[in-house]
């Protein structure tokens, strides 16, 4: 069986941002620190739980730090928290341990101490390389202020730094944001990640959009502005290995890769979600709950998926479909006993006519095509 | 059997909302028919859909025994009609089997087109008429002003009317004592022939059809051999009885009495509403007057959206016909939509009805084609046919005329409003025929109007412009020659038959462009461009097109996001599996409607 992924959720953030609906509370320093105790608990319990089931320590080789805005906490807080899995858990040499940060939270001196905590990757939320778009997007850095604090990581000590970028940002033309991945491209991360907005029915930046005028570029130009991307992220080195996520040679997410190869991980913390032994389920999303529950030992799970047999065949397909390297048959045909093309390929072929989808000895993947048609696809599959 | 002296058949006529089967509830409470706290809201709609949507489709008669305050013991049938004009015949029908009718105003509303076109009807079949100004009780109420609307719309003398609030409960006493004192006795000869006036008629599981009848001359008893005058079929008279308003039975029915009969008929179709009933072996020699047969007058496809469901819904629409003989359907077959029905109705409330019945009552998933009416068609042969669909209209070449059904509407609106409404009517290519201010505020516009232009769009229209004030009451009055053309939809070049209009020659450019472009927003993006083209006997006059779908994808997919992804993904399967597929096509069940969405 391979390792777990451990997840930690960290919710707070300086400032919200106006399209965000994750789950985040604006910092409170006294709910922080009794958070984080609260978490080191968790995992502590959480860890006892699973050896008990299992009847030995879990091995594990990732952790993430996601949230809200992980980089908000102290240097000796991430390392009580790493301390807290490798108590808990068998946790490899290797581990990738990854932070998500925002640029203007970070010093160089704080990022030292994030390294020297067990810190090994960074994720900054830099969004834009145009201050405008920042703005419109309520974010607290410039783009300066992006581009130092990769320098800063640099001098730190960190050697696999990725980079977020968003596109279909209101008012964005396909040349701004080419402009911004050429940005990107030239301070030379070791991976980024790319994702089109998604403006939520609720989100303030809706209401913000209508009363601005402020209108999102035809889908048309969405497809333009995800293909010059690619095309010139390639150019440069970075190899697309899924639906948004590009990265130098050996630097993919070992983390996130975890999701989409139907592997198991563990998610502590408010609004955690997890997967393990064919279950998927989610904690109290509110922090101050969250706080409250675990120091009363009562139960965090708040909705609680038992996957069907089909499901998990289901959702390992359509997991795994969003990767460059596509689905492997025979590993699903050994885990699960199915044969896909035998059960999907009636559905499957008039993609594969339609450019969509390839179909190779083992393998059946998207094409870069497909994969802004991914969902065409997937559907098959539910 | 009761003495016709202490006998009065009465019904309430109003316009719709203005409160009739709140007081129909309140007489049934006063006479004892049902305790207060026993009573559902308004018991006479008895079913769901009459219920929701305010509207009583069925002429429930019930028996109410009222004593006056003399101490004088009458039987009241109050008989329910339905207040809308698809069903004027059946309102006809009820009003001949009664002597008198209560008409409601509510008091601040005051009159409306449904009050004046049911109180026309009233006289015309002679009944005396009083009214009742309702609602007195709220805060807006004009009793006064809807008196003076009463005398000077409507034409009847005013000075008794019965002030009443039926929902508080104020005045329905001194209604019921205006039913007893002006409302004639019913005349008739006990001795002579059997002849009973059929004002409607069900389909009851466990006896069959049941006929509710009123009796005019001699009486009716169970084990009597009667006859159906209009098809002249005998049956075996099983059970009499009255609502009271629980069925309950009883010995025989004398003149002037209103109740229900079971005699083993099988089919609804055979005991249809206006034909006499008379004894088989002693027939009155004068059957009531004014039967016809009820024709569909508005007609649609009606498919399944899954094909397999087609035996279902055959099944479905045979049911809804044991019940409902003005109903027509037969099969039909659409190169677009595979296997369906060409459905005929009364009008278009009742095609909603019978839409909403087939997916609520039957769990029927349908894809509706728009409707339209029946048109009479010349051939160059000479021949005259019926055509109640599109795909039946002959070639261009061998038609040599056609006519199509017009309506007398009444509309009754603010004078605010009358310009948008005369505009509309001309853009309907009406033809007013009256326009007369009844009050300072009010107008009265009359129009004769092409029926089909009315199904498509117009009564939404003519709410919207008016905000819901204006009222419509019509009905069709004849046939006018028209020059018409069949209007014809392209999806990626190949005809779609279910989407085929028929309209006239000078408004299908303007039609055909307007119903592109309604289709050009209805169908979502497919993995391919779209083409959707108007033509007029197969010359392109409108041309839209639905681009490419370019993306359909979730960017982020990390470990939270799989259980919302798989309901998004659920999501778009179900929406799919809703579309109908022609070609390549996916279309939206609701495109088969968007000539009725143009405009939106």
């Amino acid at each position: 069986m391979s390792s777990l992924g451990l997840y930690l959720h960290i919710p707070f953030c300086a400032a919200i941002c106006n399209y965000c609906n994750f789950n985040r509370f604006l910092l409170d320093a006294d709910l922080k620190r009794r958070y984080v105790d609260a978490l080191a608990l968790e995992i502590e319990r959480a860890g006892a739980q699973d050896r008990a089931i299992h009847g030995r320590p879990a091995a594990a080789d990732t952790i993430y730090f996601g949230g809200g805005t992980p980089s908000l906490l102290d240097p000796a807080e991430v390392q009580r928290l790493v301390g807290a899995c490798r108590g808990a858990f068998d946790l490899s040499a290797d581990t990738e341990v990854t932070l998500e940060a925002n640029p203007e939270t970070v010093t160089t001196e704080r990022l030292a101490g994030f390294h020297a905590a067990g810190v090994n990757r960074l994720s900054f939320g830099v969004q834009s390389f145009r201050d405008e778009e920042l703005q419109r997007l309520g974010r607290l850095h410039s783009a300066e202020r992006a581009a130092d604090a990769l320098g800063q990581a640099r001098s730190a000590g960190f050697d696999n730094v990725s980079l977020d970028l968003m596109l279909w940002l209101p008012g964005q033309t396909p040349a701004q944001w080419l402009a911004s991945v050429a940005r990107l491209i030239a301070l030379e991360p070791d991976h980024a990640s790319l994702y089109m907005l998604e403006v939520y029915p609720n989100a303030p930046l809706r209401e913000e959009m209508a009363r601005r005028q402020w209108t999102q570029a035809p889908d048309e130009d969405v497809e333009a502005m995800y293909l010059g991307a690619l095309a010139a992220l390639d150019a440069a080195g970075y190899a697309q290995y899924e639906i948004s996520n590009v990265a130098r040679p050996g630097r993919r997410s070992r983390h996130n890769l975890k999701y989409w190869t139907d592997r198991e991980w563990l998610g502590f913390g408010c609004g955690a979600h997890s997967t393990r032994d064919g279950v998927r389920w989610k904690q109290v999303a509110s922090a101050g709950d969250y706080v409250g529950r675990v120091m009363a030992g009562a139960d965090l799970v708040v909705e609680r998926r038992v996957l069907t047999p089909v499901e998990r065949v289901e959702e390992a397909l359509f997991t795994g479909l969003r990767l460059t390297d596509g689905l492997d048959l025979s590993a699903i045909d050994a885990r699960y006993g199915v044969d896909v093309w035998g059960r999907y390929g009636h559905d499957l072929s008039p993609h594969l006519d339609a450019g969509l989808l390839v179909r190779e000895p083992g393998r059946l993947r998207l094409t870069r095509h497909g994969m802004l048609l991914a969902h065409e696809v997937m559907t098959v599959f539910v | 059997m009761t003495n016709p002296r202490f006998i009065r058949n009465f019904s309430i006529i109003a316009h719709i909302d203005h409160g009739k089967s709140t007081l129909a509830d309140r007489f049934l409470e006063l006479t004892g028919a049902l305790q207060a706290r026993e009573m559902e809201a308004q018991v006479l709609d008895s079913m769901d859909l009459e219920r929701e949507r305010g509207i009583t489709i069925k002429a429930h008669p019930v028996r109410l025994h009222y004593t006056t305050p003399a101490g004088e013991a009458y039987v009241l049938n109050l008989i329910d009609t339905p207040g809308h004009v698809d069903f004027s015949y059946e309102v006809t029908r009820s009003m001949s089997a009664c002597e008198g009718a209560l008409l409601l105003v509510d008091a601040s509303q005051g009159v409306e087109a449904q009050t004046l076109a049911n109180a026309y009807l009233a006289v015309d079949h002679d009944l005396e008429v009083i009214p009742v100004i309702n609602k007195i009780d709220l805060p807006g109420a004009q009793p006064e002003e809807a008196r003076r609307q009463i005398e000077d719309i409507v034409g009847l003398d005013a000075s008794g009317a019965v002030l009443t609030s039926a929902k508080m409960g104020t005045g329905v006493q001194e209604a019921l004592e205006a039913v007893v004192a002006r409302v004639p006795p019913p005349t008739g000869d006990p001795d002579a022939p059997l002849k009973a006036l059929i004002f409607d008629s069900w389909y009851d599981a466990y006896r069959g059809v049941l006929i509710v009848m009123r009796v005019i001359d001699g009486c009716i008893r169970p084990g009597m051999k009667v006859r159906l005058m209009a098809g002249g079929r005998d049956y075996e008279v099983t059970e009499i009885g009255v609502f009271t308003p629980k069925p309950v039975l009883v010995d025989e029915l004398g003149v002037g009495e209103v109740g229900f009969i079971a005699a083993g008929i099988k089919n609804v179709a055979d005991a249809q509403i206006g034909d006499t009933i008379t004894e088989a072996a002693r027939p009155t020699a004068q059957p009531f007057p004014g039967f016809k047969e009820l024709k569909p007058m508005v007609f649609a496809g009606l498919y399944p959206v899954e094909g397999h469901q087609y035996p279902e819904l055959r099944d479905a629409l045979e049911k809804l016909r044991l019940n409902d003989a003005s109903f027509f359907f037969e099969p039909e077959t659409s190169a677009a939509l595979g296997f369906g029905f060409r459905c005929g109705f009364l009008g278009l409330l009742h095609m909603e009805i019978v839409q909403e019945r087939l997916e609520r009552e039957f769990n029927m998933d349908l894809v509706t084609t728009a409707p339209g009416v029946l048109y009479r068609v010349t051939t160059t042969d000479g021949e005259t046919i019926e055509v109640d669909s599109p795909a039946k209209l002959p070639d261009t070449g061998r038609i040599s005329s056609i006519e199509e059904p017009v309506i007398t509407a009444m509309i009754l609106t603010p004078t605010e409003h009358v310009g948008g409404i005369l505009q509309l009517c001309q853009e309907k290519r009406g033809v007013q025929k009256t326009l007369e201010y009844v009050s300072t505020d009010r107008v009265l516009v009359t129009y004769e109007l092409p029926f089909n232009e009315v199904v498509l769009d117009f009564y939404d229209r003519l709410k919207t412009l008016s905000r819901g004030y204006a009222s419509l009451d019509y009905h069709v009055t004849g046939y006018w020659p028209s020059p018409l053309v069949k209007l014809d939809i392209l999806v990626n070049g190949e005809p779609v038959d279910a989407l085929s209009i028929i309209v006239h020659r000078d408004t299908a450019y303007e039609r055909g462009r307007a119903l592109a472009s309604k289709m050009r927003e209805l169908i979502p993006r497919q993995m391919f461009e779209v083409a959707i083209q108007a033509a007029i006997g197969g010359r392109i006059i409108a041309r839209e097109s639905v681009k490419a779908l370019r993306k359909n994808v979730l960017a982020k997919c990390y470990g939270g996001d799989i259980t919302r992804k798989r309901k998004l993904l659920e999501k778009q399967k179900e929406g799919k599996k809703r579309m109908k597929r022609v070609g390549r096509v996916e279309i939206p069940q609701e495109a088969f409607l968007a000539i009725l969405k143009v405009g939106e």
